[in-house]
């Protein structure tokens, strides 16, 4: 390690005292694990250059959105529906060149070419000033196309539901696991708020995406919390032995601080004896995190005494929208004190509620129901507080579903063509990117892979992925991912 | 949260072009390596040193100094029992410098109950140990009963019992020891892969597991296609599937409890012994290959010897267990069990009836009918045994028939045998008729009840009704009584083992049953005996290594379950050799290898790189074991640590899992808890509990929310007074120094620096004053304080 002597950064620690400021406490300890890196430096939690956007609210629809049912119309299908694709004018889709880049996971009933065309099960019309197209299934997400920007010429590489950690990550689940987006954002960026977490994930993940940080270190996880409605945002969230009990130890707000303060004094005393002990420092950090947490959460998930107003807007009033409507105001709440990354999962565990091999139009009616009025709320209220140009709003999902049928009234999984769209943060409003073929199968014009995605979202932010790069975990150029420059405003 | 590390190899697999499989490392045969001689010889304990001195001289690097003594006792303690040292023995340890002193507490701990738990919960982590899983009261993974298979886990370990035979008895009890209900709770292991919906998962999960956690290889990667690194085939998938096909679960009677709903022992039984195993195509169950059947067989590379697979003819008790000795009797049992029950209802009955004499009529008619249903209760009881003991007789009578080749009892019952079946189905009708007087009574009664004004126009209903059906069902009960027996008249069997039913057929019911053969194929005999074959070379290294990992923290092959080509190579090959030759040459001793691993100078290291700056540059990740690596503590020990201080652990062994809602008020070892995928405690989920689904190495994450558990848990809030207590109740625990270097050295192991002494006292003088005086509240204040220190979650 390190040749220059190491007390130092011990030192700054004590002297910063409780009030810590603001830049990331990991990025001071990791500046000394690899200082003997002489050409590279740890992120400082300044941008790289000049900003669009400051923060990030990720919405991820676990078990994949059909593409033509959302975002993307191809009346096609409905022209030739019962048709196998091999009968329509288009049968050069399925041609096996073309459907190379799949890499296959776990070779099952599920993420099979469907042959015979299932049409739209739902109507678009035109919306905004320049008519775009939107599902009748997503009414309220129409009503703010003007905001947003379309992108529909999306692929990704697994055929499995694997394909969610790949769009978290960038990379394929056979290659590893590597850290998230939010992950990245979280260690490049400094905090806006010191009593928060700078990286909060919402809902229920499954298992293959279950972790963030990975190779970055456990101060970059994302905290999980708990938002619903009469929960507590995390376990532990206040001392379960109240005061004036006799039976336990009963702790006020003075006393748990002066505790902590002197767990910190001990914590710093025992590093004399154990000078580089990595999992040390990420205590001493996880501790004042958790006393952040305990502090200013709650009162930030806490949205009862937000207007009624709001609360409608958000759909609060219907049991179908609680959930995901109160996780969005949440982020709202969130992302105006700072939290740079707000991750939020529907429909997660398992496959994942969106994947509809069968019963499509009852399953994906459903699923749209509970986020389509609270996503527009959210867009609805951050611009009216000012703050859709800071943030960054994404809507994705792992892929897109099948032009043909499964199951007579399903669709199958789908990598080579889907759709995704973000809005705010310094994006061009109510454009629409990209394109499928006819049938919706291929993205034939401006391809993506994910990372083109993270990439736009940092560059929005002002950090070059690149730069932040740690020696011995050298990142493919696929990784980075190139920037969308043609929906930035 | 994300709750086990999956070892995950994203750079540089170790695959060279030029290398076949016969010479991959893991693949040849194991030979003991000779201990190397070293210049370091004064600090060599044992042979593992002198492998790891080795490295040191030839990469310039300097073993630190051995742990301090309080350090290192409870490392020991930890690592062995999973417990943290008592204050006398610390005491006696800091202080105390003869040598033979840490020998001895090895060899204490070693034998004392709390290794076998200690350890279980590890091999439990390696072996995929599941409480069952549902939805609602449905079974739907693993089984009902199953924690009789860690309990044989802790019993094993406990009597250090031959690795090679624990794992034999866990694959094969059922053909080696047919009617050994204890050694068959070994088979708990692949009764843990049961699984209601789906045969291929349970098969699948059975391959994969097997193949990782006793021989280090990723089989389930063939499943699809062949091996991309291993020479392992596709068709090699099926052929180690094959010696699972024919097996299926059941439950066994356990003595005492003729019901194996309520406990018996979960087991394995070959139940289809014809099922074929069909190739599926590119994996795809949907697509079997149905031109040739495959047989079980292991793969080419790995066939050091034949592989004899002799069918085994079973004792009759085994596939008919209702001949085991117990069985009947606890039948029996359980019945006169219900009698004295219902007598002791009787009694009070009685007295109510007296205690409510002259009372209104209301209240004096309700307990008279009690009594008069209290009475028919023991009546039906009474002929409830009678019956039972007329049908255990006719079922001995039956055993003494010849039987035909296929099991089954050769023809009609004759003679004293047939005038014991009319016995019985006489004493069951009896029993029927017993049965519906008392309904009768009770329906009577309910009526009765029903009359009062609080009683809805619909419950009065539905009490008459039940009458008016009571009163049927005895005029039928009283019918059947007078018809004469028919030969096709049965009564019913009693049963010693009970089928765990399927449901592959997605019919919304349970799969025709698996009756219980006569023979077992004998292919997870051949299985097991080839996996603990001495000469396999995969055995004994991958379990060398899992015992390595977790005494010091890191594996000496990284990828603890891919041990092939595409796993890790050994960092220290001849150390991991001579650890496998220990294990086998001692006869399998796990216990051996424990003494010779925590005897080592290695094992004996600080945690510390102070002072080393050469040795930290040189090596910064460790890998040469130039000092130790530090540990943060299993969820399992920071509970029973934090539980084991206030001295509130309970020291029971066994039994039942406890459950969810018992949990926060229980005291017991944390390894007891239910633990399953969609159960599992919270306290212990904060830190990296063990996934049910694959769990070869814990995690070691550190999160706020571990901050958090700490910090207000009921139990650390409860726990603190009660150690503060404990630490007082020393008898020159007075002043406020004193107690902080007590409290240091119990909770954490460490001999506090004077820093650490002065910020603590600086902190108990003004927290006393602060609240006036009251010194028991500072220090169970400062007890808090150090049980949220660091180092009380990590083994230095």
């Amino acid at each position: 390690m390190s040749d220059r002597p190491l007390p130092s950064r011990r030192s700054c620690l004590s002297d910063l005292g409780m009030g810590f400021t603001g830049l990331a406490l990991g990025a001071m300890l990791r500046r000394d694990a690899y200082a003997n890196e002489r050409e590279w430096a740890p992120p400082d939690g300044r941008p790289h250059f000049e900003p669009k956007a400051k923060s990030v609210i990720w919405l991820f629809m676990n078990g994949g959105v059909s593409h033509m049912e959302s975002f993307d119309p191809k009346p096609a299908l409905n022209r030739y529906a019962g048709k196998t694709i091999a009968q329509t004018p288009y049968a050069d889709v399925q041609d096996p060149e073309k459907l190379e880049i799949e890499r296959l996971v776990v070779p099952d009933v599920n993420g099979n070419q469907r042959d015979e065309i299932y049409p739209l099960q739902t109507g678009y019309r035109r919306h905004g000033p320049d008519g775009i197209e939107v599902s009748d299934w997503f009414p309220y997400i129409a009503g703010q196309v003007d905001k947003i920007a379309i992108v529909r010429s999306m692929w990704t590489t697994d055929s499995n539901h694997g394909a969610q950690v790949q769009f978290h990550s960038g990379r394929h689940q056979n290659d590893g696991k590597f850290p998230t987006l939010g992950a990245w954002v979280h260690y490049g960026l400094g905090t806006l708020d010191a009593n928060l977490p700078q990286f909060i994930s919402m809902g229920t993940r499954p298992r293959w995406n279950s972790s963030d940080s990975l190779y970055l270190g456990a101060e970059y996880e994302s905290v999980p919390l708990r938002v619903a409605p009469g929960k507590d945002p995390f376990d532990y969230a206040s001392a379960e032995v109240s005061p004036g009990s006799s039976r336990g130890l009963p702790l006020c707000d003075r006393t748990r601080r002066e505790g902590l303060d002197l767990v910190r004094q001990l914590n710093l005393l025992r590093g004399k004896e154990y000078p580089d002990d990595p999992a040390l420092d990420a205590r001493i950090a996880s501790y004042e995190m958790a006393y952040r947490m305990q502090t200013a959460v709650p009162g930030v998930v806490d949205i009862s005494r937000e207007p009624e107003a709001t609360k409608t807007l958000y759909g609060l009033d219907k049991p179908h929208c609680r959930e995901f409507g109160t996780q969005l105001l949440a982020a709202r709440r969130f992302v105006e004190r700072g939290v740079r990354f707000v991750q939020i999962q529907h429909g997660g565990g398992g496959a994942g509620k969106w994947d509809a091999h069968k019963d499509l139009k009852k399953r994906h009616t459903r699923d749209a129901l509970a986020v389509d009025q609270p996503i527009a709320a959210l867009l609805i209220d951050l611009e009216r507080r000012g703050l859709l140009d800071e943030t960054l709003v994404v809507f994705v999902t792992e892929f897109g579903r099948t032009p043909g049928s499964q199951s007579a009234n399903g669709r199958d999984h789908h990598i080579f063509g889907f759709s995704v769209w973000m809005a705010g943060g310094g994006l061009k409003r109510g454009v629409v990117h990209g394109a499928t073929d006819e049938l919706g199968f291929h993205a034939v014009e401006s391809p993506h892979y994910v990372t083109d995605v993270h990439a736009t979202i940092l560059h929005q932010l002002g950090l070059d992925s690149r730069r932040l790069e740690i020696p011995g975990r050298k990142r493919l150029d696929v990784d980075h991912g190139n920037p969308i420059t043609e929906i930035m405003a | 949260m994300r709750s086990c590390l999956t070892v995950l190899l994203v750079l540089g697999a170790s695959l060279c072009a030029d290398e076949t499989s016969s010479e991959h490392w893991s693949f040849r045969p194991l030979v003991r390596p000779n201990p190397p001689r070293v210049s370091n010889a004064s600090w060599v304990r044992n042979p593992i040193d002198a492998f790891i001195a080795r490295q040191h001289e030839e990469r310039g690097l300097t073993p630190q100094l051995e742990a301090p003594r309080e350090v290192l006792i409870r490392r020991l303690y930890l690592d062995l029992i999973g417990l943290p040292p008592g204050a006398k023995e610390l005491d006696a340890f800091a202080t105390d410098a003869d040598p033979a002193r840490y020998d001895r507490a090895v060899e204490r701990l070693l034998d004392a109950p709390q290794h076998g738990e200690r350890w279980a919960r590890h091999w439990m982590d390696i072996w995929r140990y599941s409480d069952w899983d549902g939805f609602k009261g449905q079974l739907r993974s693993s089984q009902k009963q199953i924690w009789h298979w860690r309990d044989w886990i802790v019993e094993s370990l406990n009597d250090d019992t031959p690795y090679d035979q624990m794992l034999r008895q866990m694959l094969a009890a059922d053909e080696l020891y047919p009617d050994d209900l204890d050694k068959l709770r070994a088979t708990g292991y692949l009764a843990r892969n049961w699984v209601l919906f789906n045969r291929n998962q349970w098969l699948d999960s059975a391959v994969e597991h097997v193949s990782k956690s006793m021989l280090g290889l990723t089989m389930d990667c063939a499943k699809c296609h062949d091996h991309k690194y291993d020479p392992i085939t596709h068709r090699d998938y099926f052929a180690m599937r094959a010696f699972f096909e024919p097996y299926h679960v059941r439950v066994d009677v356990v003595p005492g409890q003729p019901d194996p709903a309520v406990d018996g022992i979960p087991r394995v039984f070959d139940g289809l012994l014809e099922e074929p195993t069909y190739l599926f195509v590119h994996g795809d169950e949907d697509r079997p290959d149905k031109s040739t059947s495959i047989a079980p067989a292991v793969p080419a590379f790995l066939s050091f010897a034949k592989l004899t697979i002799e069918p085994v003819s079973l004792p009759i008790e085994s596939w008919q267990p209702a001949r085991r000795p117990w069985v009947l009797e606890s039948h029996v049992s359980a019945t006169r069990r219900d009698l004295e029950t219902a007598r002791e209802d009787l009694s009070s009955a009685k007295a109510n009836v007296t205690a409510t004499a002259g009372q209104e009529e209301a209240v004096v008619k309700q307990a008279e009918l009690e009594l008069r249903v209290a009475e028919l209760s023991v009546e039906l009881q009474e002929r409830e045994l009678v019956s039972m003991k007329r049908r255990v007789e006719a079922l001995r009578a039956s055993w003494v028939r010849p039987e035909k080749t296929d099991g089954t009892v050769a023809g009609a019952p004759k003679g004293p045998e047939r005038d014991m079946v009319v016995a019985a189905v006489r004493a069951e009708r009896e029993r029927d008729a017993a049965r519906a007087r008392r309904d009768l009574a009770a329906a009577e009664l309910d009526v009765v009840l029903s009359v009062p004004e609080k009683r809805t126009k619909h419950q009065k209903k539905v009490a008459r009704d039940k009458l008016e059906k009571a009163k049927e069902s005895l005029e039928r009960a009283t019918k059947r009584l007078e018809q004469p027996v028919r030969p096709r008249d049965k009564y019913p069997l009693l049963v010693g083992a009970k089928w765990t039913p399927t449901r592959f057929r997605r019919s919304n019911r349970d799969d025709p049953g698996v009756s219980f053969p006569p023979t077992s194929s004998g292919r997870r005999t051949a299985l097991a005996r080839w996996i603990t074959d001495p000469r396999h070379p995969l055995t004994a290294r991958v379990a060398a290594n899992h015992v390595w990992t977790r005494h010091m923290g890191r594996p000496l092959v990284e990828s603890v379950f891919d041990f092939g080509p595409n796993g890790r190579a050994p960092t220290h090959p001849e150390l991991l050799d001579w650890l496998a030759s220990e294990l086998i040459d001692s006869g399998w001793s796990l216990k051996h290898l424990h003494r010779l691993i925590v005897s080592s100078a290695s094992y004996r290291l600080s945690s510390s790189n102070k002072g080393a700056r050469r040795s930290t540059k040189k090596d910064p990740d460790n890998l040469r074991w130039w000092r130790r690596s530090p540990i943060r503590l299993e969820s399992q020990l920071v509970r029973d640590a934090i539980l084991a201080h206030a001295g509130r652990l309970e020291p029971t062994l066994g039994g039942p899992p406890v459950l969810r809602d018992d949990q926060e008020s229980s005291t017991r070892r944390s390894l007891y808890f239910f633990h399953s995928a969609s159960d599992r405690n919270r306290f212990l989920a904060s830190f990296d509990e063990a996934s049910v689904k694959e769990c070869y190495r814990r995690e070691q994450s550190v999160l706020p929310q571990q901050a958090l558990a700490l910090t207000n848990s009921r139990l650390v809030l409860e726990s603190a007074p009660r150690i503060a207590r404990r630490l007082n109740a020393g008898k020159d625990a007075t002043t406020d120094r004193e107690y902080v270097r007590r409290a240091f050295l119990s909770l954490l192991g460490i001999r506090a620096s004077d820093a650490e002494i002065t910020s603590s006292v600086d902190a108990l003088v003004r927290w006393i004053a602060s609240s006036d005086g009251d010194v028991t509240a500072a220090r169970a204040r400062f007890i808090w304080v150090l049980l949220n220190h660091n180092d009380f979650v990590t083994l230095r």
